[in-house]
């Protein structure tokens, strides 16, 4: 790096700076490439638009990181490719006394300031959308009720029914109002990527429009007890018609 | 039990009340204090009526026995001689301190209330290793109840409890590793000081710490902590009487952190060595005076947060009871204002021990100096304004969540000096390749996996799939264990000679670190993997899919513990019969090094001057 200036005046042809520029640029890719796979597939599917969103800004904040990563793990594997001292006498010091560098450091601190900008912005603008779906006035509200363990939800806009199932009518908004009876519980639909405490005492809200049918997980993500680890639920995302006709069969209306 | 000194005794048969006090006396008035009281509170705390709201007669009881087993053991450690001689107007003689600092006493004064900071750093050194031993006992019961998917055999609230003590017990544990046993020892040698600005109460923070591990122990038997080491409210107020376990334990365990750091940070202020200026002063004494200043405001907080919990419980208070007017999340914000800071209590030493080492074993300078002080002092700074990004998905205030956002995200910048410092100082050095030098590439792996899958969890939208996850637990093992635990056992090795007299075993070591180090990787990429999809933490059954990562995660995890063994068994075994050190085998130009095996008392005969930094490395000197 650039603390070789010191020595010489060209320091980017050293032998040394042109390896580690070339395994640089090979590590950033590789972990560009392999870090957003490894991020990305165990998630699956999303099934609404804030999962893909999710899937997405972790991607690129993979790629993001992946240079500054990439640079260490350069740096730590060209030392490591050096000759090195084993032994129990120390070898011969350095034959350099580099204590600074001034422009590194500044270079360093810079671009990291900036990725560091750049994630902050890139997560505004998301977070800015998923707030945007809690002020839809045409979203269905259901009320979450979280106890120790089990999840109720009340479909308010439907005729005010009680169930035990969760179903959700495909490509509409839906609002949730959570609370809980007793401890703190957490409301999240894994698949959806949407989360939020149910807390008692407290509405806390969240909202989401799912995007594809199918059967999805609910889970409480906060340890709430002896069963904690039992308190989950199928999430039925269903057409328009087959919402329908489950609201009605439970006494709804639509 | 205690030598017999004949220059101070009055008279041989009758020995002072204080050389009488050791570990013994402590324990047998703790368990007279812990049974009186306990019966005193059974006979005369009112009954629980059938009317009556709260029914919190049995935490009353225990909490009064807790503190009956406290007050006992302070006392007959002798923690309350020197208090008691400053009410009758007087303080201790010269002798007295002599004798208190552990003057002839051989193997004895480690079970006393001993001042000396080389044995309060042997002590911490040991009860680090029961901690660790502990919680790793824990962790792997844990990690085999999850070795297949409908849970184990362990009952869900004894799975619960399990968690909850590994978490606390361990975060106890990676807290003092480091500023408490070579914080202790190591810390005034390398600043050249004869011994800490406070020895009692150097003394008093260490015997607090064994005083706090009756409560924390006897909580297995109350029914256990059954809500994860985060105890929130009003989950713990419905908890067992284990939870008063642990609100004693937290209480005493703040007390000594607090002790402790104003001692450690009034020494290094006051009482480095001539000529040890600012820029002159090592890096790792940084490093431990940033980590117990951040404990100073941490822990009060976390302290009031536990007498608040204790108080709803005991005496039907309702500071987090919705129902009284209180709530969950005043609990869950002072709980955080501790929680961040403490991680980066954990973080800071250990890195700052290895950017010690780094010069030695590269045989270069420290690169960039300053980049590193402004680093740890910029970390420092932020964490104690980032902590409700534990708290996006609470839905208690959504509006701070970008400013939170905005601070966390913050701290990678001075993280990244950190790691600056440490790939500055590996680049075109010459590497003397033994394990703590292999420890600073595998900080610099897992910390950056810690550092990246933080940055996930900094951002809101991210957070509402990962926040309750095993992605987070698998984080913060990352950067706890992987960053931090790796540069503790370095710094364990390093400084071992100097501790002990005898070098670690070379060979025991490196297989050790081998197995550690790799275990951990794959172990905690598994439970990366279940959290992306969807595993809860703190559970203790699962769905199918997660079966494999959990497998993957639960076989790893008893290489690790293999690996812990066989470093457990290369620290007992060296200790004893390892080869003798010379004075300063790692040809290190702190002071630490400058003094003879074993270590005087008082360590310096001349206090020494210091005339350059520590880091002159390199060629160009010599």
């Amino acid at each position: 790096m650039s603390d070789l200036q010191t020595k010489k005046p060209q320091w980017w042809k050293s032998k040394d700076v042109k390896i580690t520029a070339g395994l640089w640029v090979v590590f950033s890719a590789l972990i560009a490439i392999i870090g957003g796979e490894v991020n990305a597939r165990p998630m699956g599917e999303a099934a609404s638009e804030t999962m893909a969103n999710t899937i997405h800004i972790m991607k690129l904040f993979t790629w993001v990181s992946a240079p500054v990563a990439g640079l260490v793990a350069a740096i730590a594997v060209k030392a490591l490719m050096q000759k090195m001292h084993f032994g129990d006498n120390p070898p011969p010091e350095a034959d350099h006394q580099i204590s600074d560098s001034p422009k590194a450091t500044a270079v360093w601190v810079i671009v990291s300031a900036l990725l560091c900008l750049f994630a902050l912005i890139f997560g505004m603008v998301i977070l800015q959308k998923d707030n945007n779906t809690l002020l839809d006035v045409h979203a269905t509200d259901i009320k979450v009720t979280g106890q120790q363990w089990a999840w109720n939800f009340d479909y308010s806009d439907n005729g005010n029914f009680q169930s035990e199932d969760l179903y959700l009518p495909v490509n509409k908004p839906v609002h949730f109002h959570v609370t809980s009876l007793d401890v703190v519980h957490s409301f999240w639909i894994v698949q959806m990527g949407i989360k939020v405490d149910a807390n008692p005492g407290y509405l806390t809200e969240t909202a989401v429009t799912p995007t594809k049918i199918g059967i999805y997980d609910l889970r409480c993500a906060e340890l709430c007890g002896l069963l904690h680890a039992y308190m989950q639920k199928k999430v039925h995302v269903v057409s328009q018609q087959d919402y329908n006709n489950w609201v009605t069969s439970h006494g709804g209306t639509i | 039990m205690t030598t017999v000194m004949n220059h101070k005794s009055p008279t041989a048969s009758h020995r002072p009340i204080m050389e009488r006090l050791n570990v013994v006396t402590a324990v047998v008035l703790g368990v007279a204090g812990a049974v009186i009281s306990y019966y005193l509170a059974q006979k005369f705390l009112p009954q629980n009526t059938e009317g009556s709201v709260m029914k919190t007669r049995h935490d009353q009881v225990v909490l009064i026995g807790m503190i009956g087993w406290f007050i006992g053991f302070m006392t007959g450690i002798g923690a309350l001689v020197g208090p008691f001689r400053w009410l009758m107007g007087k303080d201790l003689s010269h002798d007295e301190n002599m004798y208190l600092a552990g003057k002839d006493a051989g193997i004895a004064r480690y079970f006393r209330y001993t001042t000396d900071h080389k044995v309060v750093g042997i002590q911490y050194l040991v009860i680090t290793m029961v901690i660790f031993g502990l919680g790793g006992i824990l962790a792997m019961l844990i990690r085999t109840n999850l070795g297949n998917p409908e849970g184990g055999w362990l009952h869900p609230q004894a799975y619960n409890a399990v968690v909850g003590i590994h978490g606390i017990v361990m975060i106890v544990g990676t807290i003092i590793m480091i500023t408490g046993p070579f914080g202790n020892f190591i810390m005034p040698i390398m600043i050249g000081a004869r011994d800490m600005a406070f020895p009692r109460l150097n003394a008093l923070s260490f015997w607090l710490i064994v005083a706090a591990i009756a409560p924390i122990l006897s909580s297995f038997f109350l029914g256990g902590i059954t809500t994860g080491w985060s105890a929130y409210n009003p989950l713990a107020s419905q908890a067992p009487a284990g939870m008063d376990g642990y609100i004693m334990f937290i209480c005493i365990f703040a007390i000594s952190t607090m002790v402790a750091g104003a001692n450690i940070t009034t020494t290094v202020v006051r009482m480095r060595a001539k000529g040890m200026t600012w820029t002159r002063t090592p890096i790792f004494i940084y490093g431990t005076v940033a980590s117990v200043a951040l404990a100073l405001p941490a822990f009060p907080v976390f302290f009031l947060s536990q007498i608040m919990s204790g108080m709803d419980r005991a005496l039907g208070t309702t500071f987090y009871d919705t129902r009284g007017g209180g709530s969950g999340w005043l609990y869950e914000n002072l709980f955080w204002l501790m929680g961040h800071p403490e991680v980066y209590v954990i973080l800071i030493p250990a890195v700052a021990a290895l950017m010690e080492m780094a010069p030695v074993f590269t045989r270069r300078p420290l690169f960039s100096f300053k980049i590193a002080v402004m680093g740890i002092a910029g970390i420092c700074g932020l964490s104690i304004l980032v902590w409700a990004h534990h708290m996006y998905m609470t839905g208690w205030a959504p509006l701070l969540n970008a400013p939170f956002m905005l601070t966390t995200e913050l701290i990678s910048i001075p993280t990244g000096m950190l790691f600056l410092v440490l790939v500055g100082t590996v680049w075109r050095g010459r590497l003397w390749m033994t394990v703590p030098t292999a420890s600073i590439f595998a900080l610099l792996l897992n910390f950056m996996i810690g550092g990246i899958t933080g940055i996930y969890l900094s951002d809101v939208p991210a957070d509402a799939a990962l926040h309750g996850s095993m992605f987070v637990t698998a984080h913060f093992h990352y950067t706890l264990m992987g960053a931090g635990l790796t540069g503790a056992i370095a710094a364990l090795i390093f400084w071992f000679p100097k501790m002990t007299g005898r070098m670690i075993d070379k060979q025991l070591s490196w297989i050790s670190f081998w197995m550690v180090q790799i275990g951990f990787n794959v172990a905690f990429m598994g439970m990366f993997m279940v959290g992306l999809a969807g595993q809860p933490r703190r559970v203790e059954a699962y769905a199918e899919l997660f079966t494999r990562g959990n497998q993957i995660t639960t076989g790893a995890a008893f290489v690790i513990m293999a690996g812990m063994l066989v470093l457990l068994w290369a620290v007992i075994y060296s200790w004893r019969h390892g080869q003798k050190a010379p004075m300063n085998p790692w040809q290190s130009k702190t002071l630490e090094w400058s003094v003879p095996n074993p270590v005087p008392l008082e360590n310096f005969e001349t206090l020494p001057t210091v005339t350059s930094d520590p880091y002159g490395y390199g060629k160009a000197q010599s």
